[in-house]
């Protein structure tokens, strides 16, 4: 059998507080921080000391799939990713990192809530500051209402499986495909290993998909499709998943 | 700019004796695969291999790799993931 083995890749250079990162702290009157950031980035002992000197609380959480505290995957996108609340308890956001991709999920983890806190995201490289705000999921919102709109009113679906083990969730497609066929739609499950998306084009009879994979399928690759999918965790309560977006446009 | 730790590779091949070694990079360290792969071959008795594409995280192995008779993958930029029972 293959072992595995994971080599973190970490960023050389020293994390501490910049000038240009304490001046939008202070200019803000940020008093707490959500501290987040990538493995390669999550040696910051020295930047959360720093933070704290300057009488600012930085709060840490585990998200679930991580191995350490603070950091943060693609795929903790959902309110219930973490194991404390620090999203809703402090000021800010701060994601410290190279990339979207990461700190988008810190967006998507907010949708259910009134006001979406923007993630300040610090690179350590560029030493740039960037402000990563709900404008860059307004779209994919937008789908994805519209998605489980024509979810609720579909007959037939498709359910889409990956054979990654990371990602393979076939016992609980099974189940949403009995579960589905009791409330009178038909279901088929579909099975690959990269779920390429283009294909479902090929089966014009499946009116709604549910995606059981990586959940920034039903994120962020919707945008780029026309046929309405959703992810497995709306598929079971599609309507109060509708109803917990309603007020937003 | 990124600390590949070719040293901890090395040791691992040789206390692991693997004769077959498979290296996945995501994107952004695809440019480093040769110093990886010439640092294997340098260094230990292991054949190395590169995987070509997608490497999204540690959710995202490669399967089937017993078919080649790989003994050891090394994934980098990533750590231990957690799958969760449910979604």
């Amino acid at each position: 059998m293959t072992e595995i083995i994971f080599i973190d890749a970490k960023w050389e250079g020293e994390i501490k507080l910049e000038k240009k990162l304490e001046d939008y702290l202070n200019k803000n009157k940020i008093k707490s921080l959500a501290l987040f950031a990538s493995v390669q980035f999550s040696d910051v002992n020295n930047l959360i000391k720093e933070i704290k000197n300057k009488n600012i609380k930085v709060n840490i959480t585990k998200a679930k799939r991580t191995s350490k505290p603070m950091q943060i995957l693609g795929c903790d996108t959902y309110h219930d990713s973490f194991d404390l609340p620090v999203l809703d308890e402090s000021d800010a956001i701060l994601y410290v990192g190279d990339g979207y991709f990461h700190p988008k999920a810190l967006l998507l983890a907010q949708i259910k809530n009134k006001k979406i806190k923007p993630v300040i995201m610090w690179n350590p490289i560029s030493k740039v500051i960037q402000i990563l705000d709900e404008k860059i999921i307004q779209e994919q919102i937008k789908r994805y209402k519209r998605n489980l709109k024509m979810f609720i009113s579909a007959d037939t679906i498709g359910i889409l499986v990956t054979i990654k083990p990371g990602q393979n969730y076939f016992q609980t497609a099974k189940r949403l495909k009995e579960f589905l066929e009791k409330q009178d739609k038909k279901a088929y499950i579909f099975i690959d290993n990269n779920l390429d998306l283009r294909h479902l084009e090929n089966y014009p009879f499946i009116k709604a998909w549910v995606n059981t994979a990586c959940p920034r399928i039903g994120t962020d690759d919707i945008v780029n499709i026309k046929q309405p999918l959703i992810n497995l965790k709306e598929a079971s309560n599609p309507v109060k998943a509708l109803e917990e977006l309603e007020f937003r446009n | 700019m990124y600390s590949l730790e070719l040293d901890k590779i090395i040791y691992e091949i040789k206390e692991r004796k693997a004769k077959q070694v498979l290296i996945q990079l995501p994107d952004g360290l695809k440019k480093e695969a040769n110093k990886i792969i010439d640092s294997i071959e340098k260094n230990t008795e292991a054949k190395a291999f590169l995987w070509l594409t997608d490497c999204f995280g540690a959710c995202d192995l490669p399967l089937g790799l017993d078919i080649l008779k790989i003994d050891l993958m090394i994934q980098f930029g990533h750590n231990r993931y957690w799958k969760t029972k449910e979604w």
